[in-house]
């Protein structure tokens, strides 16, 4: 394997540069993806039936907080990156761990959200609108605690393996991917919440 | 017995008892006859496990094949129960099954996989690669498209085929008034087969992107590798729509939300109009890469460069926005206002002006070109005057005040197959003749080939020309049958002879190959149409590793610049080269989808829990897996170029 | 311990969080559902911008071009399916 050390490791080979092109590529579906999600929910958001509406069960507080963590914990893989550029692999173990500890929180302040949708009678079969927001909701959810099993694995094969070429590259793409995350729930937070209660 | 009595067919008649005896006779030969031959590690060591692109494009092509002859038999029933009126051959409910399943089957499982097999064929080869730029993900993409599919064709004998059209509209496929779980079928067996086809796309996209010979610009890429590159780059933002829209239905009918019911807020045309925001799309995918091949065949066998290669990119980027804005013309009749139906019909007509520069450039190469008439040259120049047929009448179906007379009848059908016969299936087998010498290094008899493109051509012409007419008479698609007064039946019974001459035409294809394995001379070398790009300058058949040496290009047509100019391609000397080892990752996770996609149709939830944590078990071993791949070493790439240099002479 | 804290991501965080507060005059104050969309629309897309620009490193390779495309276009089809599908669906319904 030819490896270039004038590039940041996660790119150093020929592979690696392939897979990170590729990714950006995957996230390019994935704004289809959530484009669908908020086409559907824009069409179906008055459309509650006998449900409630979304300003009758939206509380700005547990979305304040998880903007915040969500927010916060993209800040911090972005450091972890850095850090790995630097080749501290301690400190970037440290910002990985952050990361997932606060996703992990942002993960439960959203079940909190969700029984309390539930509670208040807004199930997956209340009515178009409640389960189009639960739908949405839930695939962002999805994909964080997908992205926290992923980043345990690289925080694992870091720890093992220590910054190779390999690990480096599965460690940037899978900031690319919490930084994704990110972004949609700043439109989450602006389109959904936000508007839905203005 | 209550839990087996689901699998059940609930409206079994002949035909399905007699599918199900010779499925499980077909089975049996082909378990036995592996065994017999002692192939099972053959199978497993070559094929099931390969990464290798051109082996993953051969059993695309299988698969294509395969379903091109379950969706022609679909085809000729309708056409035998309509040749009549009040034909009994078919029920209405039997009817309704095979119309969805010919759509479907024809459109996602064989003209997917058709152009899927020529992307993983001849991209690589085309820009002087050694495989894609994700080897392992290609094989996944292959084996969730091929359980996708076997998913839905079981449908037909266990638990029902869906029967409420390839569209699928709600309410109509709703729990209501779809009581089977047909459409379960539907809903979770295009869903694994999408997913293999999404990531194809990214994985095209990245490999034309980065992996094209030294030298190769993006503006001196062959009109192929173009018209791939803009087709995959539709799949990567169309196909997530569907994923959505295919979960959101899925939801609607295993888990009761009311997403596209008539209450509680539900909203039915949702469904139309996110089906069409994929599906309008989708047929650009589907017609790109036909456009592409054709570009090839007729720059080859007009011995002139391409005309307009420059407006040839820029009407294919130009089409890739388009595609995605004129997607309500397929429903100006749903009751949105004037002011949407206008705008979708001006875009609507628009979007033809691309398409006519294409016609006018392959009608510039043939202008003062030296026409060789092959068989792959005779489908480009009948594909011309039918294809404009089907696109002139697609204008017609774009006035959307026209539109209400024309909606919903035979008119349509006849307009769709106009583009779609003529468009992607004389490509793909133009195709396929043409690149046949290359995959297996013989021709196919031009003489019988011939004969297929003009019967094929005159079963078009008699099955769906007939079809305009009864349209503007009032003949509604998707009715089973119809009275004796309507004065349609002689058009009908003209139209079915068309489809019986095309069902002959397909057949004297097969035993075109037949004939060919059995009597072609083997002794054509590696180039013997005289071609113009990449994928000529290998040897027949094609090593491993495509290229001893990866070529270097100076102009568009590179092989034959190197041909008539003497350009060098390959410089420098042979060195080991990298490749990647085969894996049974993809199978093993594409039968578990599999699993988990039957036991979501069935509802049995245990199972597909299990599956589903297979699945995941399966992604968690990937993550954790070291694999560096091997080299081919010197010495054995120089053998290999010395035998096949041998072969060749 | 400073090298691990490089100043453009810091500012990029303090930015967000900026417009994260702007965002919400948009609930807590009293104003009209056009002006509240626009501040909404723009806060939005500014710190998606800022997402991949600072943190996502978007423009520090050769594919700088393939990727910036690549989210121009996905943005693009994106804005096509949902006000196309709301001038369907709903205000020209």
């Amino acid at each position: 394997m030819k490896v270039d050390n004038s590039l940041p490791l996660e790119y150093s080979t020929e592979e690696n540069s392939l897979k990170i092109l590729g990714f950006w590529i995957f996230l390019g579906a994935e704004i289809m993806l959530f484009a669908t999600l908020f086409t559907a929910y824009f069409t179906l958001e008055n459309r509650i039936g006998n449900g409630p509406s979304g300003a009758e069960i939206f509380e700005i507080s547990p979305v304040l907080v998880e903007t915040i963590l969500l927010l916060t914990s993209s800040f911090v893989i972005g450091l972890g990156i850095h850090a790995m550029r630097l080749g501290n692999k301690k400190a970037m173990m440290i910002f990985f761990s952050i990361t997932l500890l606060l996703g992990a929180g942002f993960l439960g302040f959203e079940i909190y959200e969700f029984i309390h949708y539930v509670h208040v009678g807004a199930t997956l079969q209340t009515s178009a609108f409640t389960a189009i927001l639960l739908t949405t909701l839930g695939t962002h959810g999805l994909h964080v605690t997908f992205g926290l099993v992923w980043g345990l694995f690289i925080l694992i094969q870091i720890k093992k393996r220590g910054l190779t070429p390999e690990t480096a590259n599965k460690s940037f793409i899978f900031s690319l991917y919490w930084h994704f995350l990110d972004i949609i729930w700043i439109f989450i937070f602006s389109f959904i919440y936000l508007k839905g209660m203005m | 017995m209550d839990f087996f009595n689901r699998f059940a067919v609930p409206h079994p008649s002949f035909l399905i008892y007699g599918a199900m005896v010779s499925i499980a006779i077909a089975m049996i030969a082909v378990v036995v006859g592996i065994t017999y031959f002692k192939k099972w590690g053959y199978l497993w060591r070559e094929w099931l496990t390969t990464v290798d692109h051109k082996r993953i494009g051969i059993m695309y092509l299988i698969v294509a094949l395969l379903m091109l002859f379950r969706g022609g038999v679909d085809a000729i029933m309708m056409r035998y129960q309509l040749s009549m009126p009040d034909n009994t051959f078919l029920d209405s409910q039997h009817y309704n099954e095979v119309f969805t399943t010919h759509g479907i089957v024809m459109i996602l499982f064989m003209a997917m996989p058709f152009i899927t097999f020529f992307f993983n064929y001849l991209i690589p080869l085309q820009i002087g690669a050694r495989d894609v730029a994700f080897p392992r993900l290609n094989a996944l993409s292959f084996w969730l498209f091929f359980m996708g599919a076997m998913l839905f064709n079981m449908s037909f004998v266990v638990g029902g085929s869906p029967d409420s059209g390839w569209t699928s509209y709600f309410p109509l496929a709703g729990n209501e008034f779809s009581t089977s779980v047909g459409t379960n079928y539907y809903m979770i067996a295009i869903q694994i087969a999408g997913m293999g086809t999404l990531m194809t796309g990214i994985n095209f996209i990245t490999t034309i992107l980065k992996m094209r010979a030294p030298g190769m610009k993006l503006m001196k890429m062959p009109m192929f590798t173009w018209s791939a590159f803009i087709a995959n780059v539709i799949v990567v933002f169309a196909f997530p729509v569907l994923t959505v829209l295919l979960a959101m239905g899925t939801m609607d009918r295993l888990f009761g939300t009311n997403f596209f019911t008539t209450d509680n807020g539900g909203m039915d045309m949702l469904w139309a109009n996110l089906f069409w925001v994929w599906g309008h799309p989708e047929v650009y995918i589907l017609i790109l890469p036909a456009f592409g091949l054709y570009s090839e065949i007729i720059s080859t066998f007009a011995r002139r460069n391409l005309y307009g290669y420059k407006s040839m990119v820029a009407s294919m980027v130009v089409i890739s926005i388009f595609s995605f804005l004129v997607w309500a013309h397929h429903f100006f009749t749903m009751g949105q206002g004037p002011l949407t139906n206008s705008i979708f019909s001006i875009t609507t007509m628009a979007i033809a002006v691309p398409t006519g520069v294409k016609i006018f450039n392959w009608l510039f190469t043939l202008w003062k070109g030296k026409i060789v008439f092959t068989t792959p040259m005779l489908y480009s120049i009948l594909f011309i005057p039918l294809f404009t047929l089907g696109g002139v009448t697609g204008v017609m179906l774009a006035m959307s005040a026209a539109d209400y007379q024309y909606h919903n009848t035979m008119f349509l059908v006849a307009h769709f197959h106009n583009v779609i016969i003529p468009g992607v299936v004389y490509a793909m087998i133009a195709g396929l003749t043409f690149y046949w010498p290359k995959m297996f290094g013989f021709m196919l008899n031009e003489k019988l080939g011939k004969w297929t493109a003009w019967l094929l051509s005159v079963g078009f012409v008699l099955a769906f020309i007939p079809m305009y007419i009864t349209g503007l008479d009032g003949q509604a698609r998707r009715m089973y049958t119809y009275s004796e007064s309507t004065g349609f039946s002689t058009l009908n019974m003209v139209s079915f002879i068309g489809a019986a001459i095309m069902a002959v035409a397909f057949a004297l294809l097969v035993y075109n190959i037949y004939y060919s394995i059995r009597y072609a001379s083997r002794d054509i070398g590696s180039d013997p149409w005289d071609a113009r790009s990449l994928e000529w300058a290998t040897h027949t058949p094609v090593p491993e590793y495509n290229f001893a040496i990866i070529p270097e290009v100076a102009s568009t047509e590179a092989f034959w610049d190197s041909k008539k100019k003497g350009h060098e391609l390959f410089k420098g000397k042979i060195e080991k080269i990298h490749m990647p080892n085969n894996s049974p990752l993809p199978f093993i996770m594409s039968c578990i989808f599999f699993v988990f996609g039957f036991s979501m149709v069935f509802s049995i939830w245990p199972v597909a829990i299990i599956a589903l944590i297979g699945i995941l078990a399966c992604l968690t071993y990937r993550s954790f897996e070291k694999d560096h791949g091997r080299y081919i070493s010197v010495e054995e790439i120089e053998e290999t170029e010395a035998k096949l240099r041998g072969a060749k002479k | 311990m400073k090298e691990l804290f490089p100043l453009k991501q810091v500012m990029g965080f303090v930015f967000s969080l900026v417009l994260t507060a702007v965002a919400l005059i948009a609930y807590f104050t009293d104003m009209s559902f056009s002006l509240g969309m626009t501040i909404l629309l723009l806060t939005a897309f500014i710190q998606a911008g800022l997402q991949i620009v600072v943190f996502m490193h978007a423009g520090e390779t050769n594919d700088k071009k393939s990727i910036y495309t690549n989210i121009y276009y996905g943005v693009l089809i994106a804005l096509i399916t949902i006000f196309g599908t709301l001038l369907v669906m709903v205000w020209d319904m």
